[in-house]
């Protein structure tokens, strides 16, 4: 190996927690949980990990005081994390380029999260989530903007209105994503859907149905991210992270505004695939952060996967789901599997990157891209992931 | 369907104050004239800090909008609030309450609509629209 090589950033260790509907834990329980799993899957002990990376969902408590609670001494590299949905790929990272650099070896990266309680409904958990009563979120507020649920309705409806976009086409996203999810034995939802279905799921906010809709969950993810040389001795095969970009598009709230038109992806999707060295067309697997159906759908056509205002035909084209062009959440997704923020797509990655996803299991999975989106648009993260060292 | 008890804080002190009194207030570039949406503090063409504020005309044109849905309560139909992101004449944007539409009546892309106020007990004054007649 040369040194470029031997640097070249990983990740070794994946640890995914009991996710859905497990009461009774904490968010930092569930951290410390995943991280605890992650180090395992690696072969490592605590003791090896000398970075930690925290994200915190709607529950605080995943922050720094994760080092005590897991006994871990003398870090090397520490912060707690914010960038909304693409933050778990944010902080992979910046892992990347600490090990890279050589300012650590092992950094775990983690988010959790324990929003559901017994008996009450998981919307009215993140109903006003982050939104106050004052100021100019209130005002927000009192537009009818009680949740993310109106925001990404009203950016749907402005792609519907110029693109000739319809609910149907969502549909397909969610149907196929449910497909998926009957082979995945961690997904909340097995049973399929059908279009007619998702039509008949009960209004949220016009255009958006239930079956539009993440689902919520409880759990943890973390990941390991070291260095090639050293995930070379460990017990899993490594994924490398051959590519990554960050994109923050700043919206301006006037008329030269993309809501709802073109995302982040646009920009760090070619960002990151020219770090990697490949190209859209070598893409295998799309792991794509699905809040909503339409996350997906623009997600898709800021990629490349399709033209721009053609993301409602490709995925109404089956490309998505099962035996498709382009396999997409194979895991099920937030839509039909847990919903841990960006670690939903992030999880699945590694797991069909290293070839353990069973039934579900894609024959080409090369080149895995993975995607993260936080706020409204507001934030996005990528990452281009494989078995296989960049050539 | 009535607006929520929103609350002032320091920096909505101007701009409620004008509510109340029926106006509704945008933000003004002094450096480069363009007009900005009242919670900006960056102008969005040359990026000064914006200070000054601008009597908005208070008419607009719905540039996409939502039905948010509650669930039916007991006997009682799901209730169905129609909001708007509005882009204001003078070009910035404003999510608001949309007024004055039928039952089940829905707005559109490109529908002109003028501003009103609503005050509700206890709380600030609000700006929603209403189709233009």
């Amino acid at each position: 190996m040369t040194t470029d090589t031997a640097r070249g950033p990983v990740i070794a260790g994946l640890g995914i927690t009991e996710t859905g509907k497990v009461y009774g834990r904490s968010a930092a329980d569930f951290a410390a949980d995943a991280v605890r799993r992650a180090a395992d899957d690696a072969g490592l002990t605590l003791s090896d990990i000398d970075g930690l990376l925290t994200s915190s969902g709607v529950m605080p408590g995943v922050g720094l005081s994760l080092q005590t609670e897991l006994g871990l001494r003398d870090l090397r590299l520490l912060s707690e994390m914010q960038a909304y949905g693409s933050t778990a790929g944010g902080m992979v990272q910046y892992a990347a380029m600490a090990v890279r650099a050589g300012m650590a070896e092992a950094v775990a990266c983690v988010f959790a999260d324990a929003p559901l309680k017994e008996k009450t409904s998981a919307g009215a958990l993140y109903s006003g989530a982050g939104l106050g009563t004052s100021g100019w979120m209130g005002l927000t507020a009192a537009a009818g903007m009680i949740s993310a649920t109106p925001q990404y309705a009203v950016a749907a409806r402005r792609h519907m209105d110029t693109y000739g976009t319809t609910s149907e086409q969502l549909a397909h996203i969610a149907v196929a994503q449910r497909a998926w999810a009957g082979m995945n034995p961690r997904a909340q939802f097995h049973d399929p859907i059908t279009v007619e279905d998702h039509q008949a799921s009960r209004l949220i906010a016009e255009p958006l149905h239930l079956l539009d809709c993440c689902l919520v969950s409880n759990g943890g993810v973390a990941v390991i991210v070291t260095t090639a040389e050293r995930a070379a001795h460990l017990r899993k095969p490594p994924v490398h992270l051959l590519g990554w970009a960050q994109a923050h598009p700043g919206y301006p709230m006037n008329r030269d505004s993309d809501l709802g038109l073109v995302s982040g992806a646009a920009q760090a999707g070619p960002a990151a695939l020219k770090m990697a060295g490949v190209t859209i067309e070598d893409v295998d697997v799309a792991e794509l952060y699905d809040c909503y159906t339409f996350t997906v759908l623009l997600t898709l056509e800021d990629y490349g996967f399709c033209a721009k205002g053609e993301g409602g035909a490709f995925a109404a084209s089956g490309a998505l789901a099962p035996g498709g062009s382009l396999p997409v959440n194979t895991g099920g997704g937030q839509l039909s599997s847990y919903y841990l923020w960006g670690m939903t797509p992030l999880s699945e990655a590694v797991i069909q990157a290293r070839g353990e996803a069973g039934e579900r299991q894609v024959s080409r999975h090369d080149v895995v891209l993975v995607s993260g989106n936080g706020g409204c648009f507001a934030h996005h993260s990528t990452l281009v992931l494989s078995p296989h060292a960049r050539a | 369907m009535t607006v929520p008890v929103i609350h002032r804080d320091t920096a909505t002190e101007v701009f409620f104050d004008s509510t109340a009194r029926g106006e509704l207030l945008i933000r003004h570039c002094a450096d480069c004239g363009a007009h900005a949406a009242p919670q900006s503090g960056a102008c969005p063409v040359c990026q000064n800090p914006v200070t000054a504020w601008a009597a908005a005309a208070g008419t607009g044109t719905v540039v996409a909008w939502t039905a948010v849905h509650g669930r039916p309560g007991d006997g009682a139909p799901a209730s169905e609030a129609v909001s708007a992101l509005i882009e204001l004449t003078e070009g910035p944007w404003l999510y608001a309450p949309l007024r004055n539409l039928g039952p089940g009546e829905r707005p559109w892309t490109g529908m002109s609509v003028v501003v009103a106020f609503e005050r509700p007990e206890g709380g600030e004054a609000i700006p929603v629209f209403r189709p233009t007649v």
